[in-house]
């Protein structure tokens, strides 16, 4: 019987599912902790559990009726028109019970196509589509309860519910709708004039080779033209909406007819200040719309207390629709109105809050002090909170909603960090945020707790307990490196050291700039923070650096396509400086047709589809006049360079360092053949299937590489304090991160580094030959980027810890880091002091982010094998939590390979 | 022929296309079962400003403000300023 990759990694020393320190209990382990939310929240979460993600036409119906009656409108003021007349046609729908409501569309899990920005992958099918739309018959519940199984996903269409990218369902009565209006995009949208466009760069067909290859991920420009940045509330929140009219109907005034010394783009303040008038409208019907049917089903209630709730609630959507909130309620359902409203302004996945603790402070305060609300009310609040967050979908391609988000759209939000003096900014608020986040642990909102060293003991200590809840968060980043990070790369910009202090996690892991600003409470000032800066999802998208090594051994020709990528560099590349220096040569080709080809993309959105709305709440838009698309947003440089497989491509450098050019044991050619030959495995796509655990060794094969690959499995593995190979580490990270400042996006600002996986780590690597590092064809690269490859961290947390902070973690937007631990290993309170002992070090040794997935891989097992028991089961990810039963199965494995800690 | 189903109807709470709730009993109901206390909900196939494609299964066209823009009979109307029931 030939061996199993499992059992090659075991004969090797290493071992999928490593347990390290320790043994874990032969009994399944469940968490230590376990807290329940409020019952009005457990009766809406049981909703959300059932609840499939779900889509209609309705505001892509109305934004495309409108904007198609404006030809030759200014285009800012046509899509403000646009937007205008969809809000104001989205249907209300509350749920009994709920006391902050509005939501994306009309379900509990809604989104919605946009064929303005891209209408190609679901016009790809629609042959398919009108075929299912036709020969479908009534519903059936039968078929509808098997898609428990795939948690809120709909990856097949069944009764009378069509599949869209596998992931939403829309009614058959849709689907004619659907396609007529993606039909009249066609050729319009961003992602079409992009195309038109991008194809005259220069070398545009490696771009292409690029794409087909899986050496890069998606492009940026258009799927997701804004997120993964941190929204500002603000304005809303200090002067209400009639209020910022006020300030928008004057500026009008001001600089009508007004170049002030701007000949490009002076007079465009004007058409700004008009469209950020009439989306405003838009945003204000929507809410009046949600008012008017909370009268409506109040009228209608029986029961007296649902009946005033509804009376309540109508009215504070009524005031807040034109003024600045009064209480905390208020407040919140504005904040969740506006981070809507936002969100269905654009293809937008990592919308982030921000430090939403310390933005409602002011509410929070003055509520609890006039006994208008109790600690367990906002509580309460906040947990509902995370369930209006968990049920964001945000309506893309299959490729960037599974292969790159797993259907999770980040909208994490801030904890911690430090006010603008620098002394720590937790607030009784905050515990409550995090204690929310236990009581009612969903995926979202993820929790970004800026760590400093005058973060409170018992705010950490709580922390570890919410961690100790298996919910993946709170994730810990470096307050002063983040801040270095800040100053470094903003400081052109004017960033000072008192706004490096206001920055956020955008996205899930995007450390992004913000900025303070003072708001006025009943004569009392209080200096809020709030993002202030472009979003982070556009520039150069994970590349993948294993694929980009594989093209440097192979002279630039895709193996697995037979696409000739990039020109035959036809070196013989015999030292590993001449390899390293090709690696770096293929990179900065790619980056930059990448850089350029996205930069068209997005140059077409900026022209025609720019966000209005969302600018309008960006500083300094309102008081420029000028909207993202002219530099309005106080910061800009905000575009980056994305790598994956990091460690994968560092292990793979160490093993031909080692194997290859140091000890001379093989020669390169037998390197490419056993590559090339996938160790004599069977390949991933041969079996169909793409899990670390389930490869097999091919039983006929032509050459033993059984020797080879053990060698290849036994040379230097980062995360071991190794410097043979942390040391290719360093020198990687000084030359990515100082080159990717030289890549200019459109608007003309340097890039930066950005260094996480999310979920591409399974896709590309499905795209990938084996790799020198022992890793087989089509299986997953290491997650994060600087978490071990499973199993290779033989030595514990700390000596993967030496090996991470070799370098200097601020040249970069972030630094990524997953640790796996066993419940026993950090229980009581003993164990939660560990767990905080880890992170300090870590962080004082410059590490940027580190995040716990609390979970005993026996139990993640049991979840595959009955997934319809652990409906409710999160799993840390990459920068994210995810529900188990919505992740692919090769992540799955993925993680159940991760090196399992069994003592901290 | 008016289907008198949950998804057509005021009573029904939609938690995603397949499914829903009951707004008088409360229970979780399929989108497409009978609803015995049914409620027209505004829907442009009730709209006097409808008219069917005969020739395009599920389009139609939407007559407002003297113009004529492509329509569905299945969209929801609670929120059309234009909605005139038939």
């Amino acid at each position: 019987m030939a061996k199993s990759f499992k059992e090659m990694l075991a004969e090797s020393g290493q071992e999928l599912g490593f347990q390290s320190g320790g043994k874990a209990p032969e009994e399944l382990t469940s968490r230590e902790i376990l807290w329940e939310p409020h019952p009005r929240i457990a009766k809406l979460k049981e909703i959300y559990m059932d609840s499939l993600s779900s889509t209609n036409n309705e505001f892509p119906y109305w934004y495309t009726r409108e904007y198609f009656q404006h030809d030759n409108e200014i285009p800012v003021v046509r899509r403000a028109l646009a937007l205008r007349t969809a809000f104001s046609h989205l249907t209300p729908l509350i749920y009994p019970g709920e006391l902050m409501t509005m939501r994306k569309g009309a379900f509990f899990r809604a989104s919605f196509p946009m064929p303005w920005l891209s209408e190609g992958f679901y016009m790809a099918n629609e042959s398919s589509f009108y075929q299912e739309a036709l020969k479908r018959g009534s519903a059936s519940v039968d078929e509808h309860s098997k898609f428990g199984q795939g948690g809120g996903n709909v990856p097949k269409s069944f009764g009378k519910v069509i599949s869209i990218a596998g992931k939403f369902g829309m009614r058959q009565e849709e689907i004619p709708i659907l396609l007529e209006l993606a039909k009249m995009w066609d050729g319009k949208s961003v992602d079409d004039l992009g195309h038109k466009y991008e194809q005259m760069v220069p070398d545009y067909d490696v771009k292409e080779a690029i794409m087909r290859s899986v050496a890069c991920m998606f492009d940026s420009g258009f799927t997701l033209p804004q997120g993964r940045e941190v929204a500002n509330y603000y304005y809303p929140l200090e002067y209400g909406f009639e209020g910022i009219k006020a300030i928008a109907r004057e500026k009008k005034s001001e600089v009508a007819g007004r170049a002030d010394g701007d000949g490009m783009v002076g007079t465009n303040r004007l058409y700004n200040y008009e469209a950020i008038i009439i989306a405003i409208e838009g945003v204000q019907n929507w809410i009046h719309n949600y008012g008017d049917h909370a009268s409506w089903l109040a009228k209608r209630e029986k029961d007296a207390k649902q009946k005033e709730e509804y009376l309540a609630m109508a009215d504070r959507l009524y005031w807040i629709e034109k003024n600045q909130p009064r209480t905390f309620l208020e407040a919140f359902q504005l904040i969740e109105t506006l981070h809507y409203a936002i969100i269905n302004e654009d293809a937008i996945s990592g919308l982030s809050s921000g430090r939403i603790g310390q933005v409602l402070y002011p509410w929070f305060e003055q509520d609890i002090e006039a006994g208008r609300i109790t600690e367990d009310e906002v509580l309460e609040l906040l947990e509902q909170d995370r369930l209006i967050k968990t049920s964001i979908d945000c309506f893309a391609s299959v490729g960037v909603v599974g292969g790159v988000l797993s259907g999770n759209t980040f909208n994490t939000l801030s904890v911690g960090g430090v006010d603008r003096h620098g002394k720590t900014a937790v607030n009784r608020l905050e515990y409550l945020i995090v204690k929310a986040g236990g009581t009612n642990a969903m995926p979202q909102s993820n929790i970004a707790l800026h760590y400093d060293e005058t973060v409170p003991a018992d705010f950490l200590s709580l922390a570890a307990d919410v961690i100790k809840t298996g919910c993946g968060y709170p994730a810990f980043m470096n307050n002063d490196v983040a801040q270095e990070f800040m100053l470094n790369h903003y400081g052109h910009e004017g960033m000072t050291v008192q706004e490096s202090r206001a920055w956020s996690i955008g996205g899930c892991l995007e450390t992004s700039p913000g900025c303070w600003k003072p708001l006025h409470l009943n004569g009392k000032e209080y200096w809020i923070p709030g993002g202030a800066g472009q979003p982070t999802s556009v520039g150069v998208h994970f590349i993948a650096m294993p694929k980009i090594l594989e093209l440097v051994l192979f002279n630039g020709v895709d193996q697995r396509t037979g696409i000739q990528v990039f020109k035959p560099h036809n070196q013989n590349l015999e030292t590993f400086e001449e390899l390293f220096e090709q690696f770096k040569a293929y990179w900065d080709k790619a980056v930059d047709v990448l850089a350029l080809t996205n930069n068209i993309q997005h140059d077409v959105w900026r022209k025609n589809n720019m966000g209005v709305f969302h600018s309008m709440t960006k500083p300094d838009c309102l008081e420029s006049g000028h909207l993202i698309n002219e530099l309005g947003y106080r910061y800009n440089a905000t575009f980056n360079v994305e790598s994956a497989g990091n460690i994968t491509c560092i292990n793979s450098l160490a093993a031909l360092k080692k194997l290859v050019y140091d000890d001379k044991k093989y020669t390169f050619e037998q390197m490419l053949d056993a590559i090339r030959n996938n160790f004599g495995f069977k390949t991933a796509h041969e079996i169909g299937k793409f899990s670390l655990l389930e490869q097999e060794k091919e039983e006929n094969a032509k050459m033993d590489y059984e020797q080879m690959h053990y060698d290849c499995l036994n040379a230097p593995k980062y995360g071991n304090d190794d410097h043979y190979v942390d040391e290719i580490l360093l020198d990687w990270e000084n030359w990515f991160c100082a080159h990717s400042e030289t890549v200019e996006s459109l608007y003309g600002e340097p890039m930066y580094s950005c260094q996480i996986s999310v979920s591409t780590h399974g896709a590309m690597g499905s795209a990938a030959l084996a790799s020198a590092d022992g890793r087989l064809q089509g299986t997953t690269f290491a997650d994060a980027s600087l978490s071990a490859y499973p199993g290779t961290d033989r030595k514990g947390p700390f000596a993967l810890m030496n090996s991470a902070a070799i370098w200097d973690h601020s040249m970069s937007q972030n630094s990524q880091m997953n640790v796996k631990i066993h419940p026993t290993a950090i229980k009581g309170q003993e164990g939660s002091r560990k767990l905080i002992e880890l992170v300090r070090s870590y962080m004082r040794q410059g590490g940027f982010h580190v995040q716990f997935n609390v979970v005993d891989s026996k139990v993640l097992k049991d979840a595959q094998k009955n997934p319809q028991n652990y409906r409710d089961l999160m799993v840390r990810v990459a920068g994210f939590t995810q529900y188990w039963v919505e992740i692919g199965k090769q992540v799955q494995d993925e993680l159940i390979a991760r090196t399992e800690y069994e003592s901290v | 022929m008016e289907e008198k189903i949950f998804r057509n109807s005021l009573n029904y709470i939609p938690v995603d296309v397949a499914k829903g709730i009951d707004r008088i009993t409360g229970k979780r109901v399929n989108a497409d079962d009978l609803d015995p206390n049914y409620e027209r909900m505004p829907k442009c196939m009730h709209c006097k400003n409808f008219r069917l494609n005969e020739e395009k299964i599920g389009l139609g066209w939407c007559h407002m403000k003297d113009k004529d823009f492509i329509a569905y009979p299945d969209m929801v109307a609670v929120t059309c300023k234009g909605y005139m029931e038939k």
